[in-house]
C-alpha cells in the first residue's frame, strides 16, 4: 500500500464525512462505501483521498449532487446547501470501517 | 461465575466474584438484539438497524448495563445459595482502576469485584410469659378537673375597659418601639400587643414599669435584658422602650358556671366537667401506656442478647447524635451544660443505639414468627389522619404519601411496633397499680432523662 507520508491537508479537505444510512451499510456488503464530498471535488481528487487516506485500492468512483431542500422557519423561506456524495467502489476484498476516527 | 469467600466473621461476609468476559459478552449481545428492534437511529428505518453498527454506537453503554445486571443477579444468587439474611444492602466494590474498567467493558477481560454482606443474627425469642409488668392506671381526682376548668377561665378571662392607671393584673394594649442606644433594633417593636401586668410574658421589668399608665399617655422605660436571653444580639445589653397604652382593661370575675360552659359552645358546667374528665383521662392513658411501653422494651431488652449489625448501629447513632448536636446548638448549651463530657454522651448514645437496633430487631422477628401484619386499612387510616393535621393541603399529604414508598414506610413501622407491642402485653403478666397522677408522670420524666 502507498506510505502515509503521501497524505497531505487537501485530502482531509475533500471527503467531509461517511454517509450511514441503511443503503450505505447495504452497499457497503458490496465493497462499497458512501462519503459526503466538498461540492467542488471531482472524481480523480475523491479517488486519490481515499487512496491515501485509508490506504485502501478503489476501483472507481460514481458521485451525485443532492439539492438542497427548500425550508421555512418562523414564516422565513431559506434553502439548504446542495451535497455531493461519493459512492467510492473498492477492490475486491478491501474494507474501510468508517467507525473509526479519520 | 466463581465465588469465594474471603471473610466470614461475626456478621460480616465478604465474597469475592469473578464473572468471565464470555458470559458478559453474550448477555451484551443478547441486549443488543432486544434494542434493535425498539432503538430509532437516523438514517434507519425502525428495526433495519444491524447490530455491528449498534454494538459500535451503544456498545459501551450496553456493556455497563449489562454489567450491572450481572452483578446484582450474582449477588442474588449468592444469598440464595448461603441462605443468608441481609441487614443492609450489599456493598459491592468494583475494580476502580481506569484501564481495568475499560478493558471489561471492551469485552477483552473478566469482571471481578468483591461484595460485603452484613447477615441479620439468628434471634432466639424468650419466652414472653414470663415478663411481669407493672401497669400504673391514675385516675382523675375531682381536684384536677376543677384545676383544669380555672386555667380555662383565666385564658379566656374577658376583659373591660376601665378608666385609670394599670394596676398589676390589669390589661394594657401597647404599641412600643424598643431602641438600644438610641438605634431601634429588630423585633422590639410592637403594635396593639395586649400585655397583662403580672403574666412575666415579657422580660422583667417590662410589665413592671407599665403600672400606672392609663389609656393615651406615654412614656419611656429601661429595661436590661438578661444575660441569657435568646437573642445574643440583645443579652445583656440595656435597652429603652417608648411605650404607648392605647387601652386599659380590667379583668372580669371569673365565675365558673353554666354561662362560662355555655360561652365556651357547651351546653352545661357538668358537660364541661365531664369532658374535662375524659380529656385528662386521655392523657392518663397516654402516659400508662408509654410507662407499660418501657418496661416491656426493658424486659426484652434484657432477655435478648446477641451481636447487632455493626452497620446498623453506626447508622443509627450517627442519626441520634445529630439530633442531640442540633438540639444543643438550638439551646445554645454545651455538653458541660448538661453534665457530661463529650466522650461520656457518645458512649451513652452508642448504648442507645444499640438498644434501639436491638429492640428493631427483636421486635420484626417477634412479628414475623407470629404473623403480625399492619392491614392496609390501618395504613390509609394513620394517612388520613396525618391529613387532618394539615388543613387545606390534604389532596397534596395523599400524593405524597401514595407516591413515596419510603414515606409509607415510615408511618408503618409505628404501627406495626405498636401490633407487636399489643401482642406482647396480651402475653405477658401485667398487674395493674394505682398511682397518683404525679407519680405517673414524674417517673415518666426521670426515665425519659
Amino acid at each position: 500500500m502507498s506510505p502515509q507520508a503521501n497524505i497531505e491537508p487537501r485530502h482531509y479537505d475533500v471527503i467531509r464525512s461517511p454517509v450511514i444510512t441503511e443503503k450505505a451499510t447495504a452497499q457497503s456488503e458490496e465493497n462499497k462505501v458512501v462519503f459526503n464530498v466538498a461540492k467542488t471535488a471531482t472524481k480523480p481528487q475523491i479517488k486519490e483521498a481515499v487512496e491515501k487516506l485509508f490506504d485502501v485500492k478503489v476501483k472507481s468512483v460514481n458521485t451525485l449532487v443532492r439539492k438542497g431542500k427548500v425550508k421555512i422557519f418562523k414564516g422565513r423561506k431559506g434553502v439548504q446547501s446542495d451535497v455531493k456524495k461519493a459512492v467510492v467502489t473498492l477492490e475486491e476484498g478491501q474494507r474501510i470501517d468508517i467507525t473509526t476516527g479519520l | 461465575m466463581q465465588v469465594t469467600e474471603t471473610q466470614a466473621e461475626g456478621l460480616k461476609r465478604a465474597y469475592t466474584v469473578v464473572l468471565p468476559a464470555a458470559e458478559l459478552d453474550a448477555k451484551a449481545q443478547d441486549r443488543l438484539v432486544e434494542l434493535k428492534d425498539k432503538v430509532k437511529i437516523n438514517g434507519f428505518r425502525p428495526g433495519k438497524v444491524p447490530v455491528a453498527h449498534l454494538k459500535a454506537l451503544y456498545g459501551k453503554s450496553v456493556m455497563a448495563e449489562v454489567i450491572e445486571q450481572a452483578v446484582t443477579e450474582a449477588n442474588g444468587k449468592i444469598i440464595e445459595e448461603n441462605s443468608l439474611r441481609l441487614a443492609l444492602p450489599p456493598k459491592v466494590e468494583l475494580p476502580q482502576a481506569e484501564d481495568e474498567v475499560k478493558a471489561v467493558i471492551d469485552g477483552a477481560a473478566d469482571l471481578t469485584y468483591t461484595v460485603e454482606l452484613e447477615v441479620l443474627p439468628k434471634i432466639e425469642l424468650g419466652n414472653f410469659k414470663e415478663i411481669s409488668i407493672e401497669k400504673p392506671v391514675a385516675i382523675v381526682a375531682d381536684e384536677e378537673v376543677d384545676d383544669t376548668i380555672k386555667r380555662l377561665v383565666d385564658a379566656n378571662r374577658p376583659f373591660s375597659a376601665k378608666d385609670g392607671a394599670a394596676a398589676t393584673g390589669d390589661r394594657i394594649t401597647v404599641d412600643f418601639v424598643g431602641s438600644i442606644d438610641g438605634v431601634p433594633f429588630d423585633g422590639g417593636a410592637g403594635e396593639g400587643v395586649p400585655v397583662v401586668i403580672g403574666s412575666n410574658s415579657f422580660i422583667p421589668g417590662f410589665e413592671d414599669q407599665l403600672v400606672g399608665m392609663s389609656a393615651g399617655e406615654e412614656r419611656t422605660i429601661n429595661v436590661t435584658f438578661p444575660t441569657n436571653y435568646l437573642s445574643e444580639q440583645l443579652a445583656g445589653k440595656d435597652a429603652s422602650f417608648a411605650v404607648k397604652a392605647s387601652a386599659v382593661e380590667a379583668p372580669g370575675d371569673l365565675t365558673i358556671d353554666d354561662e362560662f360552659a355555655k360561652s365556651l359552645g357547651l351546653e352545661s358546667l357538668d358537660q364541661l366537667k365531664q369532658q374535662v374528665r375524659e380529656r385528662i383521662a386521655k392523657e392518663h392513658e397516654g402516659a400508662t401506656r408509654q410507662r407499660v411501653k418501657r418496661q416491656l422494651l426493658d424486659a426484652l431488652d434484657a432477655s435478648h442478647k446477641f451481636d447487632v449489625p455493626p452497620t446498623l448501629v453506626s447508622q443509627e447513632f450517627d442519626g441520634v447524635w445529630q439530633q442531640v448536636q442540633s438540639d444543643l446548638a438550638q439551646q445554645k448549651h454545651t455538653f458541660a451544660d448538661e453534665g457530661t463530657s463529650e466522650d461520656e454522651a457518645r458512649a451513652e448514645y452508642q448504648r442507645i443505639a444499640e438498644r434501639r437496633v436491638r429492640l428493631g430487631l427483636v421486635l420484626a422477628e417477634i412479628g414475623e414468627r407470629n404473623n403480625i401484619q399492619v392491614s392496609d386499612d390501618e395504613v390509609t387510616r394513620a394517612v388520613v389522619e396525618r391529613a387532618r393535621q394539615f388543613p387545606g393541603q390534604e389532596q397534596q399529604v395523599w400524593d405524597y404519601y401514595r407516591r413515596n414508598a419510603q414515606a409509607m414506610a415510615s408511618l408503618r413501622a409505628p404501627l406495626f411496633e405498636e401490633k407487636v407491642v399489643d401482642f406482647l402485653l396480651e402475653l405477658a403478666n401485667v398487674t395493674e397499680k394505682q398511682v397518683t397522677r404525679e407519680e405517673l408522670y414524674k417517673e415518666e420524666e426521670e426515665k425519659a432523662a
